[in-house]
């Protein structure tokens, strides 16, 4: 408990901090959310061009589909938001010997990489999810009860955590390697399948985004329970069970890449 | 002239350097790329699965799906990063280093970028061609392969990298303006990609802006030289558009000489 109560005001001092940095850099924060924006503005313009053509894609309608990747959205922007930093473990970090500070502080490292930034650019990303939801949801016919509701939304912590666990394990390459940040890179453009129906893949990728690089559960998965209210044991279970092994194996490589590291030192 | 040759040749022998030092980073992040050509592939499939029609806009599925991987290899073949790295080196003040160095601000950038390119192309070029001809081969029985078509398709990658990266330079002075390049650089890249033909073709939008979007430099940068290589520009059509691509690097090229004279008589080093 005391732990606990230690790290949740550490986290705020950290935050804190950050805002100021932001404050000093107003048109930045600005410019970085617009970019983001834009790239999401770039997938709209793609699937309103495509449904021009077709009527439903492989038994999806567009409203369907837009929910989903809105969906895709929101997990993926919170993880962006709060634990971008670990992009910078693999990227440069490490490889620039910056990482030895955290090893000379008494926190947990991991904790520490995660909460030292705010990535305020996640906004553009959070926003344009949060909204495709909420514009696109009163147009479709769901049937609502009260434990749909508390599932999808519950389902929301746990879906970031696979962003997040996954992150952790690709980061954590660089403490052998030096450099992995475009490991980390080709596991993320894994997660664009995720945005769509998984139908239409063939088996192979379907496997994939299911049981090796969940990222199917960040996403269609809990969105198809959320629409169809088809095997709520499967697509909300399973994505609560999957995340937390994603987490727990995050830890893992994490720790034991700790032990392995060795400083670039110049 | 061969003294000249020799100072680039340096730049030009660390841009190949850079690329094999990295090269595991490299092969990873071009395998996200080909990843995201899957995402389309199977879009698409799925796209003209759903519709009755065998051909959208004037493109047939296997066309499509060559569409897809060869937007993929011109775009990389013609990509450029004078953007960030020139804003990068206003804002810690080492473009002054550069200046004062006896040789062409751009033509060192030129050189590096085309050392990374060799590497990239002898890596990336072959496997991709071989991919897609056998795509090709799958659908419609026969080679389709037409070594005219490809060569036209280089020359026209030259072009396309040329306009890129005239067109980088002169938006990498934006750092005087913008301070945050990163957020800059995504909606730039946001934009020209969609423009150039990387998010869906062209003759996919509606035809007024389509016309509008084919006579823009970003259509010359991804869309004209895979139309060339889909043998669906030709003839006249063909000329007409590879004489847009020359038109458009001159321009581009005399507006990055402008920026750079106006821009050094206005250039503060932050510290430098």
């Amino acid at each position: 408990m005391k732990t606990l109560k230690r790290i949740s005001r550490m986290h705020r001092i950290f935050i804190v901090q950050e805002l100021k940095r932001m404050m000093e850099y107003k048109g930045d924060f600005i410019v970085g959310i617009i970019g983001f924006l834009f790239a999401q503005a770039n997938n709209m313009l793609f699937l309103w061009l495509i449904f021009r053509q077709i009527p439903n894609l492989a038994g999806w309608s567009i409203k369907e589909i837009l929910f989903i990747y809105g969906f895709s959205l929101i997990p993926k922007g919170i993880d962006h938001l709060f634990f971008d930093n670990l992009w910078a473990v693999g990227h440069f970090l490490v490889q620039k010997g910056d990482f030895d500070k955290y090893l000379t502080r008494p926190v947990n490292t991991l904790f520490h990489v995660m909460v030292e930034k705010l990535q305020i650019d996640a906004l553009g990303e959070l926003l344009v999810g949060i909204a495709m939801v909420c514009i696109t949801l009163p147009s479709l016919t769901v049937e609502w009860s009260v434990q749909k509701i508390l599932l999808a939304v519950l389902v929301i912590p746990f879906a970031t955590l696979i962003y997040t666990g996954i992150k952790t394990i690709t980061a954590a390459i660089a403490f052998w390697t030096k450099k992995s940040g475009n490991i980390t890179y080709m596991f993320y453009m894994v997660n664009e399948f995720s945005k769509y129906p998984v139908k239409i893949y063939n088996s192979f990728v379907r496997n994939i985004i299911t049981y090796i690089i969940p990222f199917a559960f960040t996403a269609y998965y809990p969105a198809e329970y959320i629409l169809k209210g088809e095997n709520p044991l499967f697509n909300i279970g399973v994505c609560v069970l999957i995340s937390i092994v994603m987490m727990t194996l995050g830890i893992i490589v994490w720790n034991k890449g700790i032990r392995a590291y060795e400083s670039a030192g110049s | 002239m061969t003294k000249k040759l020799r100072i680039y040749r340096a730049f030009l022998s660390a841009g190949m350097q850079e690329v094999s030092t990295y090269r595991v980073n490299w092969i990873f992040y071009m395998a996200g790329n080909v990843m995201a050509c899957f995402v389309s592939y199977f879009i698409w499939k799925a796209v003209f699965l759903s519709g009755n029609n065998n051909s959208l806009n004037g493109f047939t599925m296997s066309q499509m799906i060559v569409y897809i991987f060869l937007m993929f290899l011109t775009s990389t073949m013609t990509s450029s990063g004078g953007t960030y790295d020139i804003g990068e080196e206003i804002r810690d003040g080492t473009i002054a280093m550069r200046m004062i160095k006896p040789i062409s601000y751009n033509a060192t950038f030129l050189f590096q970028e085309l050392g990374n390119k060799i590497m990239t192309i002898c890596l990336l070029i072959i496997p991709m061609v071989i991919g897609v001809e056998a795509v090709r081969y799958n659908f419609t029985g026969e080679v389709q392969f037409e070594i005219t078509n490809f060569l036209i398709y280089v020359v026209s990658c030259v072009f396309a990298y040329l306009i890129n990266f005239f067109f980088n330079i002169s938006f990498g002075f934006i750092a005087f303006v913008i301070k945050y390049l990163w957020g800059a650089n995504m909606m730039k890249n946001c934009i020209v990609g969609f423009l150039s033909g990387t998010v869906i073709p062209l003759s996919f939008l509606p035809s007024g802006l389509e016309k509008i979007c084919l006579l823009l430099p970003f259509a010359s940068l991804n869309y004209t030289p895979v139309m060339i290589y889909l043998g669906i520009y030709k003839g006249s059509t063909l000329l007409y558009y590879l004489g847009l691509q020359l038109f458009w690097v001159l321009v581009l090229w005399g507006l990055s000489k402008l920026i750079w004279k106006i821009s050094t008589k206005h250039l503060t080093v932050q510290g430098g």
